[in-house]
């Protein structure tokens, strides 16, 4: 029983990370439908970008946060504009973006190992643990959860309560209609593209924080943000937010009776009944 | 030079890869990236038979390319339900499963370690253990899917998976069997990769895990897409670039603990590149006349269209399609109640009424893209419950869409010969065992399609892609793809909409001469004009009921109506 | 008569003693070209980064030196992007074909097992210095390896806990053949001393998350877990294991510079069985290396770096070997062969090593103890 709470207490940590990297994916992706596959290395260049200011530069790790994030909405605009814009003038049919980007990935991927060397980055924080009854945790953790629920409440509001927000929540509904009600797409995405990959930078300062940073760690950070938004359901982000808790729960309890060397499949098992019994995700924007 | 038989030895394993992803990606549209699990279970089929139970040339090879096909079938489930991006991601889970069973499964697969020490092929003392004369199989190989890809894609079979791919429902509306099509290419596709796994198998003789990854599924996606999708030579230039541009680039001189990296970077630089300014892909699908593998200049004589163009009934007119009771309801909401109708020969049917009203659920419930939640339907008196939209379309019912759902991306008589009725080519035995029927059965076809563009008065247009037809070309086009499948029953939704009147003055007598052969016809219709004009019954619903049945001239006498429809 | 005889004796000595003469000078080339087949790219780049370092400095010594025996030593770096065995063969191809080298330098598993059959049917000397899993041992008898079996480290491990009286195992492991290796070697060794393995976990390579795994270590109970990880994962599980409160002795089997980075406080304690690559004033060749790998590169060098800067020493010293019989000497099968015929040579570890039959050079594992992040000898282990 013990197990089961500290794995569940696990699944909630890795559920807020997971959701966290979902809305940022999923603020692009529902937007744009651009399978933004070099959100991934964007999240590791922020990583590195927080150790260069933070670690390496001995400054306060705010400064860092501050810089990692900056970087990452830079490199996001500067993907839009500079690749995926440059694809939708020239009439580039749906997948050719996917492409595009897994060749930006490859570029960026190892446009870090060149930049800031190979090998693990760390930054070290006083870090405590809690426990709660029989469940442990650190205060990285709590970070983790507290900086999605922030950053969750905030979107929610901007979305909801500023002209932009709305701009963009009509656009994910219906790119065409946004086009033709007198939105200024062009404006939209880019600022989805910034606001994305700013987001992603946070869950990415704490993978930093939490376990190091490596050059290869965007990989997993993309696909748990795209699992998440799709089993959400596309277009909906309380839904990537739900499917981020779901990979996060499922992936730790499921484990609980399977044996560990299974952990790399498991979240895609559930990731195949989930979209082969409710295709359209747990939040659907789907109307018929 | 080795290393260079060595470079071709690759770019025939992933010509071979990416030619058979391309059926899927390409020709059907299907998106399932699970490519490197089926070419991991060839290579893995492969060495754990000849390692094992030394099985001798080729039972491993058939083995590996029937396992393959097997284990795609559990792929091709999902793609019967899902689509894009679902399908995408449900098939790289499928691909991490079936890759983690591997690596689990040590006793069969040697788990991390893989499978080392398969033999490489041997004829009597010839051995082909060297990569040029491995190159010698690894051709045959390429050569021979090629081919199977080839007959495949230029046939009819090839015409229909594109259909599918432009759009599902429609393809299912001219009597294409979505299901067949789908379980066979996905099985023929992995087939193909087996064959490529079999070959990787004997060529490394070192099958390990590490080598079939979803980076690999992704490699070959890029070959195909840099290529052309749609076009098999596209594919295998795709496969030459990338097979050769990492190598070409490990010639640029650079500091060794970057140059690995460096060269990546370029790489993926040009990637991007050739995808901005050829987003296409290198190599376009083929269009306008070469789209078509016959002359299509064969003539026909008239009797033979005229005979696709009547209904097969008499002169006398009879109830073919009947409808009684029909009742649709999505969970609490009740689309459509208690609706009968009865379609005749020889007669215009229209239905009336406001949007929601349940005009369309009618026509999906009749034509089996719907099942009734109560009620019957009788094709000549047999019940047709049930059905699936294809059988329903071989036996005499077929219909349009409001949105028109052509195959835009392919040329005007491509979407008329498509639905023509039992084509021979549709089948994939035929195309290998009786190559010269379907051939022959090809050039009639054409013929009788460039008849059913000429009735419609678009013979001038048929080889031009659909998508640059103008609104009224496209719903003339409408109506030949639906006179093509050639059934009796025909069901157009809304085919008049958006139509000036002139165009409205060239479409209406088309109806009228197919009711005067014989056809069945309903017609969902807002234009009262047109309902007026050529309907000889008139159905009125609103929220789902059948408000009133007559002729034209009595529902517009009718008051009721009057005052809350026709103002 | 005589006059004949004397001839023919004559000529019989010139054509034997001509050709005898012929026999043993050496054929030599204008240089010696070899290749090294490391990580460069990919998710384990680090490896690559450590390993290439190591051989340029090696080789960079060996030519400021005047080469061997005057003739310059080329290494020809090639990228197998960590592991992928089509890769490996790849390059294999283009160092055979294009650089014409008789001798490999190769690492991990996968490539190294697809290029075995490659130097077989060629007669290309491989010299192995990663991680030795038992795979590989008899992949080909052209291939010697001067790292432990990942199963010996395993074991010298294990032996470890028995003698401080430990009790039962929990493991973390690497899921690949080197950790499957380790598993199989300690596991039954453990469970024969009377002791029960609780929990077996598995650590994808490149893993970010295995809380998972912790927390169901913790849960086992056990009196010290078993970190059969190797860089950087095993810093990954001393930290999390100890985060999550998990307080009982941790045994590995590896501690880089990446390890002790992620580790950080954490290793304070952490017990690993390795090679004994410790530069010592005992050891003048160690020190050297040690310091001008730090001079050159700014970093402490890994006992991978000792590895592979010792198989270019070895690789020279064999070229030297089979030169000195002459002949067509530069070839790969007459390298091996040297080797065989007198499988000892100077260690960079101190003193020297000899290749076992197997091909596997028996070197010292020693265990050591972190304090104050670094590494301190406590023990040799024999293992029995």
């Amino acid at each position: 029983m013990d197990l089961f709470l500290q794995l569940l207490a696990n699944g909630l940590i890795n559920g807020s990370h997971y959701a966290l990297l979902g809305l940022g994916f999923g603020l692009i992706f529902s937007t744009t439908r651009i399978v933004h596959f070099a959100y991934g290395p964007i999240v590791t260049f922020a990583a590195y970008t927080a150790w260069l200011i933070s670690g390496s530069m001995g400054l306060p790790l705010i400064v860092g946060i501050a810089g990692a994030v900056l970087v990452a909405a830079l490199l996001g605009t500067g993907s839009y504009l500079t690749l995926y814009r440059a694809l939708e003038r020239n009439g580039a049919p749906p997948l050719i973006p996917l492409i595009a980007s897994l060749g930006l990935t490859i570029v960026l991927e190892n446009l870090v190992g060149v930049l800031f060397g190979t090998g693990v980055r760390t930054l070290d924080v006083d870090s405590s643990v809690h426990f709660l009854g029989p469940v442990f945790f650190t205060s990285i953790h709590v970070w983790q959860v507290v900086s999605f629920v922030v950053i969750a409440v905030a979107l929610g509001a901007f979305l909801r309560r500023t002209r932009y927000g709305r701009a963009i929540l009509a656009m994910t509904d219906d790119p065409e209609m946004a086009r033709v009600i007198g939105i200024d797409t062009l404006k939209v995405s880019i600022i989805v593209f910034a606001l994305g990959s700013a987001i992603s930078a946070v869950p990415a300062v704490m993978v930093l924080l939490k376990d190091g940073a490596s050059t290869h760690m965007g990989f997993a950070a993309v696909f748990m943000g795209f699992v998440a938004v799709i089993v959400g359901g596309v277009g909906s982000l309380r839904g990537a937010i739900a499917g981020g808790y779901l990979v996060g729960l499922v992936e730790s309890l499921g484990l609980w009776q399977i044996p560990t060397e299974w952990q790399g499949s498991i979240s895609f098992v559930v990731l195949f009944l989930m979209i082969m019994l409710r295709p359209q995700g747990l939040f659907s924007m789907a109307r018929k | 030079m080795e290393y260079i038989y060595h470079v071709a030895v690759l770019f025939c394993l992933y010509a071979i890869l990416a030619t058979s992803f391309n059926l899927l990606v390409g020709f059907a549209g299907l998106f399932a990236l699970s490519h490197a699990a089926l070419y991991a279970i060839g290579a893995y089929t492969t060495a754990i038979l000849t390692t094992t139970l030394g099985l001798p040339f080729p039972v491993p090879l058939i083995a590996s390319i029937l396992f393959a096909a097997l284990l795609s079938i559990v792929i091709a489930v999902p793609a019967l339900r899902v689509s894009g991006h679902y399908l995408v991601i449900v098939s790289l889970a499928l691909q991490v499963i079936v890759l983690q069973v591997i690596v689990n499964w040590k006793s069969l697969t040697g788990g991390t370690d893989g499978i080392s020490g398969v033999p490489t092929y041997s004829f009597g003392s010839f051995a082909l253990d060297t990569p040029a004369r491995f190159l010698i199989a690894a051709m045959l190989g390429l050569a021979a899917c090629y081919w199977v890809a080839w007959r495949l894609t230029r046939s009819p079979f090839g015409r229909a998976l594109r259909a599918m791919r432009e759009n599902e429902s429609a393809a299912q509306s001219v009597g294409l069997d979505i299901l067949y099509m789908k379980v066979s290419v996905f099985a023929i596709s992995a087939g193909l990769a087996a064959v490529a796994g079999s070959l990787f198998a004997r060529y490394f003789s070192y099958v390990g895990a590490d080598s079939f990854s979803i980076n690999e599924t992704i490699y070959i996606l890029a070959m195909v897409i840099l290529g052309g999708t749609g076009n098999l030579r596209g594919a295998v230039l795709g496969a030459a670039i990338l097979v050769v541009l990492p190598e070409l680039l490990k010639f640029l001189p650079m500091p060794v603990d970057i140059a690995d990296k460096m060269r990546l970077i370029i790489y993926g630089c040009v990637l991007m590149a050739v995808l901005v300014f050829r987003p296409q892909g290198l190599l376009p699908e083929l269009r306008g006349k070469k789209a078509m593998f016959v002359q299509t200049d064969a003539e026909r004589d008239e009797a033979d269209t005229a005979k696709l163009l009547d209904g097969e009934t008499g002169a006398t007119s009879e109830t073919v399609l009947e409808g009684r009771n029909l009742c649709k309801r999505f969970g609490g909401i009740t689309a459509i109640s208690d609706f009968s109708i009865a379609l005749r020969s020889h007669r215009i049917t229209g239905l009336i009424g406001p949007n929601g009203a349940g005009k369309t659920t009618a026509f999906n419930l009749l034509t089996g893209f719907l099942k009734p939640t109560d009620g019957q339907i009788d094709l000549r008196g047999k019940s047709i419950l049930g059905k699936k939209p294809h059988h329903l379309v071989a036996s005499g019912v077929a219909r349009s869409f409001q949105d028109l759902r052509l195959f835009t991306n392919m040329t005007v008589i491509e979407n008329v010969v498509v639905a023509l009725p039992n084509q021979a080519g549709h089948r994939i035995s035929n195309l290998f065992l009786k190559p010269l029927t379907v051939r022959a059965q090809e050039r009639e076809n054409t013929a009788l399609a460039m008849q059913i563009l000429r009735f419609v008065e678009l013979d001038g247009k048929a080889h031009e892609t659909a998508a640059d037809l103008s609104y009224a070309e496209e719903k003339l086009l409408v109506v030949a793809r639906l006179l093509a499948t050639g059934a009796e029953v025909l069901l157009f939704d809304e085919p008049m909409s958006g139509l000036d009147q002139t165009t409205l003055r060239e479409i209406l007598p088309v109806l009228r001469r197919l009711a005067e052969r014989g056809k069945a016809i309903c017609i969902i219709e807002h234009n009262l004009d047109v309902i007026t004009g050529i309907c000889d019954e008139v159905f009125f619903l609103d929220e789902g009921r059948t408000m009133a049945v007559g002729s034209p001239a009595e529902l517009m006498s009718d008051p009721e109506l009057a005052e809350r429809y026709f103002k | 008569m005589r006059k004949l005889i004397a001839a023919a004796i004559a000529a019989t000595a010139v054509a034997f003693g001509g050709s005898a003469a012929a026999q043993n000078a050496p054929k030599d080339p204008d240089k010696y070209r070899a290749g090294a087949i490391l990580a460069m790219s990919g998710k384990a780049d680090w490896y690559g980064k450590v390993m290439s370092r190591a051989i340029q400095l090696a080789v960079d010594e060996i030519n400021e030196a005047g080469g061997i025996e005057g003739i310059p030593l080329e290494v020809i770096i090639e990228d197998h992007k960590s592991g992928i065995a089509k890769e490996g063969v790849s390059a294999m191809n283009r160092l055979i074909n294009i650089y014409d080298v008789k001798a490999v330098l190769t690492s991990f598993s996968p490539p190294t097992l697809a290029i075995a059959p490659i130097a077989d049917e060629k007669g290309i000397l491989l010299l192995n210095g990663g991680g030795t899993s038992a795979a590989l041992v008899g992949a080909t008898n052209m291939m010697f390896h001067n790292r432990s079996l990942a199963s010996d480290l395993g074991l010298a491990a294990v032996q470890r806990a028995k003698k401080e009286g430990l009790g039962d195992m929990a493991q973390l492991v690497w899921k690949n053949d080197a950790g499957d290796s380790v598993v199989a070697a300690a596991a039954p060794y453990w469970e024969k001393e009377g002791h029960k393995v609780v929990a077996t976990e598995f650590v994808e390579l490149g893993a970010s998350n295995i809380d998972t795994q912790v927390a169901k270590i913790r849960a086992s109970r056990p009196d010290w877990v078993g970190l059969w990880l190797f860089s950087p994962e095993s810093g990954l599980g001393i930290r999390k294991l100890r985060e999550f409160g998990v307080d009982v002795p941790l045994i590995g089997i590896e501690y880089t510079g990446d390890v002790k980075e992620i580790a950080g406080k954490y290793a304070e304690g952490y017990e690993y069985a390795s090679d004994y690559f410790i530069p010592s004033d005992d050891y003048p060749w160690s020190k050297r290396f040690a310091d001008a790998y730090e001079a050159r590169f700014g970093e402490k060098a890994e006992f991978y770096a000792a590895n592979y800067y010792e198989n270019v020493y070895v690789l020279a010293e064999a070229i030297r070997r089979a030169r000195a019989k002459g002949g067509d000497y530069w070839d790969g099968r007459k390298l091996a062969e040297a080797i065989r015929e007198n499988p000892t040579f100077d260690s960079v570890y101190g003193g020297s090593m000899t290749y076992q039959d197997n091909g596997v050079a028996k070197k010292r594992v020693a265990i050591f103890k972190v304090e104050n992040g670094e590494g301190k000898f406590v023990e040799y282990v024999t293992l029995n």
